[in-house]
């Protein structure tokens, strides 16, 4: 699982029917200052991703999410889901040694 | 399997249901000479592994779903194992 800013929303018109219920989010990856409490501007680098969603996460939200196999793993249909939202995260403690 | 550091740990309310009771922490993944690589994950806690502590961490979701005892959890990684000894530091 990681961590990542929620930087968007992704609208469709025509879907797959096991997608009902869920939407898509546009994610931009925590990189280490994100953790370290850096904003969501600048983007960290990477590139972001889609992010299925059921639990109502917004733009501006830091959600936990899962890639690959279990991804699609909550659907009782197999799904061609390829990143999941698993946790929208309320505070995160990070705090690394001091080199 | 993953070495990697504990750094942090997740505060959730609105999460996927197996996630709920379970510590989830951040963990910093480091090479076989004790350096930071790449980003920080996260992964399930069941050990209860202290702050900056090496674990290991199974990277296969098999034996965390087998965990939180739900088939359909999307969690991941999940620590089974706490380091001990310190690295072998290289001596050339």
């Amino acid at each position: 699982m990681r961590l990542g800013h929620v930087i968007g929303r992704v609208t469709l018109s025509q879907q797959d029917p096991a997608y009902k219920g869920g939407r898509f989010l546009l994610v931009q990856p925590f990189a280490k200052p994100q953790f370290a409490g850096a904003s969501m501007t600048p983007l960290a680098p990477g590139s972001s991703l889609v992010v299925y969603d059921n639990l109502g996460a917004d733009v501006g939200h830091v959600i936990g999410f899962t890639e690959s196999a279990e991804a699609s793993a909550p659907f009782d249909q197999p799904t061609p889901v390829d990143a999941y939202n698993a946790a929208i995260i309320d505070t995160l403690f990070y705090t690394p040694p001091s080199a | 399997m993953i070495l990697a550091r504990v750094d942090g740990v997740i505060v959730s309310t609105v999460c996927h249901p197996s996630m709920t009771g379970n510590r989830t922490v951040i963990c910093q993944p480091l090479d076989e000479q004790g350096r930071e690589e790449g980003s920080p994950i996260l992964a399930v806690d069941p050990l209860s592994a202290g702050m900056h502590e090496r674990v290991l961490i199974l990277a296969d979701g098999s034996k965390a779903r087998e965990f939180v005892k739900d088939p359909k959890s999307p969690l991941r990684n999940i620590i089974l194992a706490l380091v001990d000894e310190p690295l072998k530091k290289e001596t050339a």
